[in-house]
């Protein structure tokens, strides 16, 4: 087999940002916006067509586009138009996800996919026309020498097996993924999500700076720009164990917990004082009510709703093996605090249960893993798993999809724990 | 996105983030790269010594390209910045890979940015300078029939003769199916391609591309290079040096002729090379590129005929069958009988 030395590429396209990279590497290659930019329609008509050969009676418009940062950039000047293919974690619009692709595999992967066998993401509960879908892009098009088509939520739980917590490399577990836009609670068993038990929270990363912008304003702070925000988010917040405690130690404290953020522009500098953001941003996974009105359910509850309402066979793997992926569950301590929080709401369960049983139980195990590949867990997961010599196995090739049509990529077999 | 960049974006921007630091210290660094043709970069920090770091590259046809001088040229091409980059000697090299390149961090920290920038996509084009290395030397060759024949007659039946024999160069790029061949001539370097296609669709488009090549010079563009297609059977001219199989169906010859005016010395050279060593890559990119918008129009069809079906729907109908049109109120506003 001629592409028996090349790495494997592991492309995850969510709806913010697009991981693109290869398998082994230790982080993505490249992380830019899945987004594409394409000429609108009111500059197509300039194309005149005064020669008559075949070539020219079209222009190349579908060549003329850009992704990535480049299409933010382009977007910016006039003519073209951006759009985001991906909605809500599925791919929408398939032209330009077409597109998307071959600008990634061409221009910024630079690799010939005919050489190349293809690990791609999909968000839990992805209908399998839309992975279809995919898989006819993908050999038709592009005819990639193999594919594997994994869900997110179990490349993130492959991808916490580098934390040393973890002792057996099992299939199971919670995932909490928390990107920009969406929070996901996905319990997985055996490597197969369960779908009905899966839960959303419209908190995400999003809302934390926005949070964040709030309360600059609310305090009139010199630059209140949703970047500055942003910074300060992700150099300055933490988790605190308990709100009212935090607010002492700032009184207490508060040469070393006030920090100041220091804006640079290109002639002049703002100073910005960060204070009680530091901790209340990121507490509004935990105390809802801070920041929304409408969504009033805690994280550490929401987890426990969908373990309780998974199979009672694998809530005790599941409570073992609670994996965090995403941005926004970098914040210092989160997993210490989650876990702290589910524990709590556990155990007040066990001890309900032994009262009015009056049996004994035997407990249950409660664990949070944090990791240092959090940022990139999905990504990271696909790197790992493609990269064993028996990933090649699992993937469906040109030959498969062309003897029996796009239906087979409707089943992957799943990775064998190794 | 019309044309592919001829350097690797990948390299410049890893280096890059080396190179200028944001703010973090040397951290170790293992990376894996490829390029097409099976191509794949080693970019990794030597251990204990974290400003060095070591760029190896790996070619399908090295063995080729090494018959063909691809050492000397790449030694020299990077002995311009020998203070910053060294180049391993063949006992030295990473093991699995062709060429390894050191660059010290430490040194180039002292340089000007425009020194730094010009290091890194120096060695982005690691690729290209290694395949163009073949090129150079049947080009030297060409420029030496070129001086020897100046005042001969080329047509006289000794020198014809010997022209055939001149040696042809041969790079197997991606395996024995898929060849370059090079052959000198005193008035000419012929360029030839063998490709083989594995999907039979792209065969087809294939052969639509290369009829628009070939036909491209007749009409507009008549200094470019001339170009032949043929199918199956190889050219007279490297007829005795096809290896693998013979006459394979998905097989296609490119053959490009360039003439002198394409082999002026200096930016037109590496230029003229630069294009022609990536004829492939872009070739087979376009076929790809030509099939995904064939999937854009195929789908806005498929909504067009859409459109058109759900028009031909019958409207709302009565308990027999027919359309409920004609009832109207006095108004002449029509009854809404429950479906939207």
């Amino acid at each position: 087999m001629a592409s028996m030395g090349t790495p494997a590429v592991v492309m995850d396209n969510g709806t913010g940002l697009t991981k693109l990279g290869f398998a082994g590497n230790d982080s993505p290659s490249f992380v830019f916006p899945t987004a594409i930019s394409t000429l609108s329609a009111s500059s197509k008509t300039r194309a005149g067509g005064r020669a008559s050969n075949l070539s020219s009676k079209r222009g190349l418009e579908d060549l003329d586009f850009f992704i990535g940062d480049e299409a933010l950039d382009a977007a910016n000047g006039p003519n073209y138009g951006l759009s985001y293919p991906i909605k809500h974690g599925q791919i929408e619009d398939w032209d330009h996800m077409e597109r998307f692709w071959e600008s990634s595999i061409f221009k910024y992967l630079r690799c010939e996919p005919e050489d190349h066998y293809f690990l791609l993401t999909e968000p839990p509960l992805n209908p399998p026309e839309n992975r279809e879908s995919t898989a006819e892009i993908m050999f038709e098009s592009f005819n990639c020498a193999g594919l594997y088509i994994a869900v997110q939520a179990v490349l993130a739980l492959a991808a916490s097996w580098t934390s040393p917590k973890v002792q057996d490399r099992s299939l199971s577990g919670t995932v909490i993924d928390s990107g920009d836009g969406v929070t996901h609670v996905i319990p997985v068993a055996e490597g197969y999500v369960i779908g009905t038990a899966i839960k959303n929270i419209p908190l995400a990363g999003r809302d934390i700076t926005l949070f964040i912008q709030s309360l600059l304003r609310d305090r009139g702070e010199a630059d209140t720009s949703l970047q500055t925000a942003e910074k300060i988010k992700q150099q300055f917040c933490y988790v605190c164990p308990d709100i009212v405690q935090e607010f002492n130690k700032f009184d207490q404290y508060p040469t070393e917990k006030f920090a100041q953020y220091i804006v640079e522009y290109t002639e002049r500098k703002a100073k910005v004082d960060v204070g009680y953001e530091r901790f209340l941003a990121p507490e509004i996974f935990f105390n809802p009510e801070i920041c929304s009105s409408d969504y009033l359910t805690p994280l550490p509850t929401v987890v426990d709703q969908v373990i309780q309402s998974s199979p009672i066979d694998v809530r005790k793997k599941l409570y073992k093996n609670i994996v965090l992926s995403g941005g926004s569950t970098m914040f210092k301590d989160f997993g210490k605090r989650l876990q702290r929080d589910l524990k709590g709401i556990v155990n007040e369960r066990v001890q309900r249960s032994e009262r009015l049983s009056g049996v004994q139980s035997s407990g249950v195990e409660v664990q949070v893993i944090s990791h240092k590949k959090q940022r990139y867990a999905v990504w990271f997961g696909g790197s790992l798993l493609a990269q064993t010599a028996e990933f090649k196995s699992y993937c469906y090739t040109k030959s498969d999809y062309d003897e029996l049509g796009p239906g087979i990529v409707r089943n992957f077999s799943l990775f064998s724990v190794p | 996105m019309l044309q592919i960049e001829q350097n690797n974006l990948l390299i410049q921007k890893t280096l890059n983030e080396r190179v200028f630091p944001d703010g973090e210290g040397h951290k170790s660094l293992d990376r894996i790269i490829t390029d097409f043709d099976f191509t794949t970069y080693h970019i990794s920090t030597l251990p204990d010594q974290k400003q060095l770091i070591l760029v190896s590259i790996y070619l399908k046809c090295w063995d080729d390209l090494v018959k063909y001088g691809v050492v000397e040229y790449l030694n020299g091409k990077y002995a311009k910045y020998a203070d910053v980059l060294s180049v391993l000697s063949s006992k030295d090299i990473e093991s699995s890979y062709n060429y390894s390149l050191v660059l010290d961090l430490s040194q180039l920290e002292s340089k000007d940015d425009e020194y730094k920038t010009e290091v890194i996509d120096s060695l982005s084009f690691l690729k290209r300078h290694a395949m163009a290395a073949p090129f150079e030397q049947a080009f030297a060759r060409y420029d030496e029939l070129a001086k020897t024949y100046a005042n001969a007659n080329t047509y006289s039946e000794e020198v014809q003769a010997e022209l055939q024999n001149e040696k042809v160069l041969v790079i197997k790029y991606r395996g024995s199916d898929e060849c370059i061949y090079i052959k000198p001539s005193f008035d000419r370097v012929t360029v030839i391609f063998s490709t083989m296609f594995q999907d039979e669709t792209d065969k087809i488009f294939g052969k639509v591309f290369l009829q628009e090549f070939v036909d491209a010079r007749k009409r507009s563009v008549q200094t470019a290079p001339q170009v032949l297609y043929s199918h199956k059977e190889a050219p007279l001219d490297i007829q005795n040096v096809v290896q693998g199989s013979k006459d394979d169906e998905n097989k296609g010859y490119v053959t490009f002729v360039l003439f002198p005016r394409h082999l002026v010395k200096g930016d037109r050279r590496d230029n003229c090379i630069s294009h022609i060593q990536f004829f492939r890559n872009y070739f087979h990119y376009h076929i790809k590129c030509s099939k995904a918008y064939m999937h854009s129009r195929m789908r806005f069809r498929v909504k067009e005929f859409l459109k058109i079906l759900n028009r031909a729907k019958p409207e709302n109908l009565d308990d027999e069958g027919k359309a409920i049109e004609n009832r109207k109120t006095a108004s002449g506003r029509r009854f809404d009988s429950g479906r939207a």
